[in-house]
């Protein structure tokens, strides 16, 4: 009773499970070695070339021909991903078929895939002589060393994301509720539209905005697929190794640091509709 | 609406659901398939409704195969146990979505289907809640609105699946009472599932009694409870005492009494006896030595006492009237005669 009392006298409530100064401190500590003090030193750096020195990089040709094929193939790969990492998860929860658990498995190769083989792989492929390359050329389709090879490099290493955050909300989710949508009348599309997709809306902005994320940060896999002719296949990341190899680190800082804020605004949007989507579940 | 089973049979792998199910449902009654778990009663009212397809057998609604009609044109009002409401729509949106989804020459206009709905959330008395998210409400408020979902597209047959079952048993009995009077004003021919008896001989026109994929009996909850027809019933109505007994000529020996069965004439042989405590009677011995038996204890419940009687055949549990014991002299550890008034025997298989 005092010990209860004096705990309420130094301005605290006794907590019923302890521990939350320990973990918040040992989580920040954790947060800004890892990733807050890195992002300090780079932005300290870029601070070498001053305000005028990012405006001018930000605006010259090769970066933002640059940006432009970073950001769009990312965004374009997220999207294909969007659809057919939902339909590969839809199929992994629903059917049961001989070898499911194999295709199940296969999803995550692309994390554990050195990025450099997948690129490699892919090229390969993709190259005008290549399995698929020789068809996509009989039509004319340039892929590999052009910026369609650069969107499919992205969909193969984004694809898991996608997939393994549908996948358990699928799971969760009640065949019942389109039971009930059949019952009201619903069409097979309509409940797929009305009420499957609403339900997993939360679930699909994560993985979009994770295979985005991923997709805007990918190197290894890109470069050797995409050719890197300046303007026209050279990614960022590319572009900020080039700049390192010419020892202009304070230039190579200013475009990670423009490259940071253009994805966190995007993450912070697709966060902000995360929010909207569930607060509508009425969580 | 009129509805029939006729020999259903339904087998998921190799356990039997459904066992050659034969059931007619009269148009604007309330009726309720009881069972203990895996009796098939949820699978019996999935079939009706189209969820599920049997095996074998024919459905008719109003005499024709339900099978050629489509779910949609089924329209059959399912509520189901979890309530299964769609979590990212409002209160509104839920009990609209049955309409909303009609094809657009049959859809009402916008305003007639938020009058609609308004009127139903009167009728299910959550009027002003139309804007909430199903996580806002209480699990009694939820099964509500699955009601007025269900009941948004004007169903020709209301099915609940243990509608229930998810509540506290307060709740449990408001709904009940409320969903009874529902069925009084609306009249929709209505079939519920429940494990529940005292929900089922409280709510329901008629019961029926399922067990191991096979209905046991159907009737009046009167009827169940009066005329248990097997053996299973009794059961499972439970508080009946289970006597094993001799039969000789239809004349069975339960306890120490001679009691005529409604066995055949002609038979003998080994048989078990239904006895409820308020059927049995006890006295002061009266010299025979077998159908004395010691009472362990006493429990009085109002004017009765419910005796803890130790007999040869096994233990007996009697409710009798308070007077009759002190005529008698009988407490406990003194021995008495035990006397049966009635009895159900069936013949041990």
């Amino acid at each position: 009773m005092t010990l209860a009392l004096d705990s309420v006298r130094r301005g605290q409530r006794a907590k019923v499970l302890p521990g939350f100064r320990l973990t918040l401190g040992i989580t920040l500590a954790w947060l800004s070695a890892i990733v807050l003090v890195p992002m300090f030193a780079l932005v300290s750096r870029a601070a070498g070339v001053g305000f005028d020195g990012m405006i001018a990089s930000a605006t010259d040709a090769r970066v933002l021909a640059s940006f432009r094929i970073t950001f769009g193939a990312s965004l374009i790969a997220a999207t294909i991903n969007l659809v057919f990492g939902t339909m590969l998860a839809w199929a992994l929860v629903r059917w049961r078929f001989p070898g499911r658990r194999l295709l199940d498995g296969f999803v995550d190769l692309p994390f554990a895939l050195p990025t450099a083989v997948a690129g490699i792989a892919l090229t390969t492929l993709w190259a005008k002589r290549g399995m698929l390359g020789q068809i996509a050329d009989g039509y004319g389709l340039q892929i590999a060393f052009a910026p369609p090879g650069i969107a499919i490099a992205l969909v193969f290493i984004g694809l898991p994301f996608v997939v393994r955050t549908v996948q358990p909300v699928l799971e969760e989710l009640e065949p019942e509720i389109e039971e009930a949508a059949a019952t009201l009348g619903a069409s097979r599309l309509q409940t797929i539209a009305r009420v499957v997709l609403p339900e997993l809306l939360p679930a699909l902005l994560t993985g979009f905005a994770l295979a985005f994320a991923r997709a805007v940060g990918e190197y290894g896999s890109v470069i050797f697929i995409a050719g890197n002719r300046p303007g026209q296949t050279e990614i960022v990341p590319l572009l900020i190794v080039t700049k390192l190899e010419q020892y202009d680190y304070a230039g190579a800082a200013a475009l990670a640091v423009l490259m940071l804020l253009v994805s966190f605004v995007m993450l912070l949007a697709i966060n902000l509709l995360q929010r909207w989507a569930k607060k509508r579940h009425g969580n | 609406m009129t509805i029939e089973a006729l020999g259903l049979e339904k087998r998921f792998g190799s356990f039997a659901a459904l066992r050659g199910v034969d059931l007619k449902v009269e148009p604007g009654e309330l009726l309720a398939l009881l069972g203990p778990s895996g009796s098939g009663k949820t699978t019996l009212l999935r079939s009706i409704a189209g969820l599920e397809t049997v095996d074998r057998g024919q459905i008719l609604y109003e005499g024709i195969d339900a099978d050629t009609i489509s779910l949609r044109d089924r329209r059959v009002g399912f509520v189901f146990q979890h309530y299964a409401l769609f979590r990212h729509m409002t209160i509104a949106d839920n009990i609209a979505f049955g309409l909303k989804v009609r094809p657009r020459r049959e859809r009402p206009p916008r305003a007639e289907i938020n009058a609609r709905v308004e009127q139903l959330l009167e009728l299910v008395q959550l009027g002003g809640l139309g804007g909430r998210f199903p996580a806002q409400l209480s699990g009694g408020q939820r099964q509500r609105v699955a009601l007025a979902r269900a009941l948004a597209i004007e169903p020709r047959v209301l099915l609940l699946d243990e509608p229930f079952g998810a509540l506290d048993a307060r709740v449990r009995k408001e709904l009940r009472r409320w969903l009874r009077r529902l069925h009084e004003e609306i009249h929709v021919t209505t079939i519920f599932v429940t494990h529940d008896q005292d929900e089922a001989f409280e709510l329901a026109d008629r019961v029926v009694v399922m067990n191991d994929g096979k209905i046991e009996q159907i009737g009046s909850p009167a009827e169940i409870y009066d005329q248990p027809a097997t053996e299973f019933v009794y059961e499972f109505l439970g508080g009946a005492n289970r006597l094993p007994c001799h039969v000789e000529g239809g004349v069975a020996l339960i306890a120490g009494t001679r009691l005529t069965t409604d066995l055949p004439r002609d038979f003998t042989g080994d048989a078990v006896a239904f006895v409820r405590p308020h059927e049995i009677g006890v006295a002061r011995p009266n010299g025979h030595i077998d159908d004395v038996a010691q009472v362990r204890s006493i429990l009085p419940i109002g004017p009765d006492a419910r005796l803890d009687l130790e007999h040869v055949s096994g233990h007996i549990e009697a409710l009798v009237p308070r007077e009759s014991l002190d005529a008698a002299g009988i407490g406990v550890g003194s021995r008495c005669a035990v006397r049966i008034a009635r009895a159900r025997v069936f013949p041990t298989s």
